[in-house]
């Protein structure tokens, strides 16, 4: 390019500086088409370098945007004004051809390519050499005579065409050292990759794959590397992979994977749809490709379909035949699950149980897991065990089962013979069973039998030897009996039971109860002043603290009806200003809880034990500062015994510290000693804000506590029935018995919602086509041996009764079995009292 | 959603041992220090069939999923993979040239 030589700009023109000034920041702002005008115009009024080469700039910038958006003509046209305004050697030469190559200007390409250097081609302009060489491999571009001879991408080609020449000839063995010879940083590096991963297949797929995946995203052979990764998929990620390519990228791939026509069938249809594909297209593909998927993978699909696509019924029965009863029932009550529908999966699952019935010890398990199932869903702990009960007649080796029934009974507040009784079956039937056993020494602890808890603690002791509760037990048991027998003034029996105590190595702590027990035994049946002085030593090294020595010695005093004062004058005296450390809270609650549970001491005795300490109780949690977790724990305990009176102490200290629901609930909860009749209405309001409070902290043990209590205190207050409802009826109970007693619901109650509207719709046909008296006597015919006067009486007396009837009717007529007769029907309706005509 | 049987490469026909075994020989290949997620899934999948009541109690209470890509999966499985020929190769090559590929270099790395 010939540029005459440039002037110094002619400032005479004052406009100059100021249109040279807008020039400069409208190309600053990336405006370069308002800054190409603008130094164009500057360029006419004089000569000027850096006005030109700014607008050289410019031009080329605009171009590059261009190019950007797609607009590659444009993007031409601009480069070659920067070209015209800017002195070789000229900038994004390489994107220049690309986009000459793009618009298929050969003679320009060829012109461009022509005048290329090896060190241009080689290392200024990887990119273009990268897509040079793409292009002449594929012939696309035939330009091989223009570039450079002595350019390293000549030679490297050579290389190239090498390895496709043995690869079209099969020789697979010279690809490899042909490729080898490519350097890293050849034009041809894609290419050697892009060839390595198709000669991969189908021996090491993944290798490939990851192969492929080193192919950059700004790489000519990207897009080869998209459609060969294509190849290497399979099944559902082929199918994906092929709705991103364009149809003939889906025949280059089809191709290469040796499609058979029924599957390019399959694929044409799918990739016409791509992903929005209905229920029912993709069930009929289903039933019309079964020879592709496999007969029994279409029907398990189309079998699962039929709860989105229910309207496929005919088809699947007609394709696949019909579904065998406890399959139909076990999808129906799946279905209803997973609509959350567990009333109606009840009914089909009850329904799946009489089939499995009639198959004997094939359907038993079957039908205990249903019955387990079904146990889960119930809303009651009560109906959930009367399903687990039931379970076991089908099943009776099922442990869980035995352990979820005692489990139950044992959180019923009061023991029922029922508990003992599982008890004793579920040990006969695992007498090894160390759940079990425990539950069992657990029962009997309760009941006072030690001797049968003994029996089971060493029964568990052989299957378990280092089992501490088992060891603790029989510990508690010996002593327990020890205590019985001192009681009872059977002194000769009590050194043998107390051998048998300290034979058990459970810890150091135990063994001085047996010696404190040793010390009572001593003091009752021997020496009153030795006995007092061991029960002394040994209450000490037991206790942390003298309080807990106090009510130690004073309960078991009480507990063999021993007056305590005598023994505690042995005990060093108890200050009155005397702080229990938190040490000794800990211990005392524990020892609460231990005679409370394990000895059943009765309340009254521990009140009474309780009683001499007090006093210093109530001035340490005055004076002492516990923490909140040990005070928590202490009014649990005090909760547990009922002690009202040092309760109402630990919550008044703590609420105000804490301001926490729980605390405000034990301050209620003490001061109307537990009985929510005393709690006032000012109380109650504070618990109701409170129990919002636990509900946002998620405090739902609190809430629970607070909620429990509340319902009693409104069921306190709530206005006893008058007199005068009672006489005039309308009252709350009324409505109660009249929805309790529904006999509709009673009779019907049990079916699903879909099948109960299934028979009102028939009901309704059978009233349409039949007049009353063609009715009832259809009806008497049907139910009561053709007995019409009666039909007539049983209407008259509750016309509900007629549709009940018809319902029956209804169901027999659809073939369905609802589990209700006619008998069920008259029984359910005796009592009851005439209302208003369902219907007429 | 692949089934247990199908995570743990068993089949309902397996035995409580060769769950067992395939269990810890994919655990030992995916612990859970390397990808809980995984690990999870596996477990859950071990204890949903580990013996021969839980298997039991699975195909009486799992749903049946309707699964539109198992069946994919079957219709477009290569049963003989072949070795790409040259000529496939080649016309691999040919129809990835489209538009994009002549959009070439940084427009930020501009060299004369």
């Amino acid at each position: 390019m010939n540029k005459k030589p440039l002037s110094s700009p002619k400032s005479s023109d004052s406009d100059v500086s100021i249109l040279e000034s807008q020039a400069l920041s409208k190309q600053n702002a990336g405006q370069y088409k308002e800054a190409i005008e603008l130094y164009k115009s500057l360029l006419k009024r004089a000569d000027n370098a850096d006005w030109q080469k700014a607008l050289a700039q410019c031009y080329l910038q605009r171009a590059l945007a261009f190019a950007a958006k797609g607009l590659v003509k444009e993007a031409l046209v601009l480069w070659e004004n920067y070209a015209q305004n800017a002195a070789p050697p000229h900038l994004a030469l390489d994107r220049y051809i690309g986009w000459l190559l793009q618009t298929n200007n050969t003679a320009k390409v060829k012109t461009r390519l022509g005048q290329l250097t090896a060190q241009q081609l080689d290392e200024h302009y990887p990119e273009l050499a990268a897509l040079v060489g793409l292009l002449i491999i594929t012939g696309k571009v035939d330009c091989l005579e223009l570039l450079p001879k002595n350019a390293a991408f000549m030679t490297h080609l050579g290389f190239v065409q090498e390895a496709l020449s043995a690869y079209r000839n099969n020789k697979l063995e010279d690809i490899e050292p042909a490729l080898k010879k490519l350097p890293f940083r050849s034009a041809f590096r894609d290419f050697r990759t892009l060839m390595k991963a198709a000669l991969l297949p189908p021996e090491s797929i993944e290798q490939a794959q990851a192969l492929l995946a080193k192919i950059p995203a700004d790489s000519p052979y990207r897009q080869a590397g998209a459609l060969l990764l294509a190849v290497t998929h399979n099944g559902a990620m082929l199918v994906n992979d092929l709705f991103q390519f364009t149809p003939q990228h889906i025949k280059i791939i089809v191709a290469a994977k040796n499609f058979n026509k029924k599957q390019l069938e399959l694929l044409d249809i799918l990739s016409k749809q791509k992903d929005r594909l209905s229920d029912k297209a993709k069930f009929n593909l289903a039933i019309q490709y079964q020879a592709l998927f496999g007969a029994d993978l279409a029907q398990h699909y189309c079998l699962a379909a039929l709860s989105t696509y229910p309207a496929g019924q005919r088809d699947f029965t007609k394709h696949f035949g019909t579904i065998n009863d406890f399959e139909a029932w076990r999808l129906k009550a799946l279905s209803c699950e997973r609509d959350r529908d567990y009333h109606d999966a009840e009914y089909y699952w009850k329904q799946a149980i009489t089939v499995l019935k009639n198959q004997g010890a094939k359907g038993a398990f079957k039908i205990a897991l249903i019955m387990r199932h079904i146990a889960v869903r119930e809303e009651t702990p009560e109906e959930a065990m009367i399903w687990i009960m039931d379970s076991l007649y089908a099943d009776p080796d099922d442990r869980d089962s035995y352990i979820k029934i005692l489990t139950y009974y044992e959180r019923q507040q009061q023991e029922t013979d029922a508990y003992k009784e599982w008890l004793d079956k579920s040990i006969q039937k695992f007498p090894n069973d160390v759940e079990l056993l425990s539950l069992a020494i657990k029962a009997a602890t309760r009941n006072k039998a030690f001797k049968k808890a003994t029996q089971y603690a060493q029964a568990l002791l052989k299957i378990d030897p280092v089992n501490t509760f088992a060891k603790q037990v029989l510990l508690t048991s010996h002593l327990a009996h020890a205590r019985k027998l001192i009681k009872t003034k059977k002194f000769h029996l009590v050194e043998k039971e107390l051998q048998r105590a300290q034979t058990i190595t459970i810890g150091k702590r135990y063994q001085m109860q047996a010696q404190l027990m040793r010390g009572f035994f001593m003091f009752v049946a021997e020496d009153k002043k030795q006995g007092a002085q061991l029960i002394a030593e040994s209450v000490q090294k037991l206790n942390d603290g003298l309080a807990c020595a106090y009510f130690c010695v004073t309960l078991e005093a009480l507990l063999l009806d021993l007056q305590p004062a005598p023994l505690l004058k042995a005990l060093p005296p108890l200050a009155k200003d005397y702080w229990l450390s938190a040490q000794e809270i800990t211990q005392l609650i524990k020892l609460i809880q231990q005679y409370a549970d394990d000895d059943n001491a009765s309340q009254a005795l521990l009140h009474k034990a309780l009683e001499k300490i007090k006093a210093v109780i109530k001035l340490s949690l005055k004076q002492q500062d516990y923490g909140e977790e040990l005070l928590l724990s202490l009014c649990q305990c005090l909760d547990h015994i009922r002690h009202f009176e040092l309760l109402t102490v630990c919550a008044k200290i703590a609420q105000p510290l804490w301001l926490k629901p729980i605390w405000m609930y034990y301050r209620v909860y003490s001061e109307a000693k537990g009985n929510p009749e005393k709690c006032s209405a000012i109380h109650s309001y504070r618990l109701q804000e409170n129990i919002k409070i636990a509900l946002e902290q998620k405090d739902q043990r609190t809430a629970a506590l607070i909620g429990k209590f509340l319902e009693k205190y409104y069921e306190s207050i709530k206005p006893k029935s008058s007199i005068f409802n009672s006489l005039f009826g309308n009252t709350d109970d009324d409505e109660d018995y009249d929805e309790d007693e529904d006999p509709m619901d009673a009779l019907f109650g049990h079916l699903p919602d879909d099948l109960f509207d299934r028979l009102d719709l028939k009901v309704h046909e059978l009233m349409k086509k039949n007049p009353p008296e063609r009715m009832f006597k259809m009806l008497a015919t049907a139910y009561l041996s053709n007995n019409v006067a009666r039909m007539q009486k049983l209407f008259n007396d509750t016309p509900e009764i007629l549709y009940a009837f018809l319902m029956l009717k209804a169901a027999d007529d659809l073939g369905l079995d609802i589990d209700v007769t006619a008998e069920e029907i008259i029984e359910c309706f005796k009592d009851q009292r005439p209302t208003s005509f369902p219907f007429f | 959603m692949k089934t247990p049987y199908e995570l743990l490469a068993v089949t309902a026909s397996s035995t409580d041992a060769e769950i067992k075994l395939a269990y810890l020989q994919l655990v030992k290949l995916n612990p859970p220090d390397r990808d809980q997620a995984k690990f999870q899934q596996l477990h859950s999948a071990y204890e949903t069939i580990k013996n021969a009541t839980e298997r039991e109690k699975y195909a009486l209470f799992n749903y049946p999923e309707a699964d539109f890509n198992a069946l994919l999966d079957q219709a477009f499985m290569d049963l003989q993979p072949s070795l790409m020929s040259a000529d496939c190769f080649e016309q691999l090559l040919r129809v990835s040239i489209d538009d994009k590929i002549f959009l070439i270099g940084n427009p930020n790395k501009l060299r004369a």
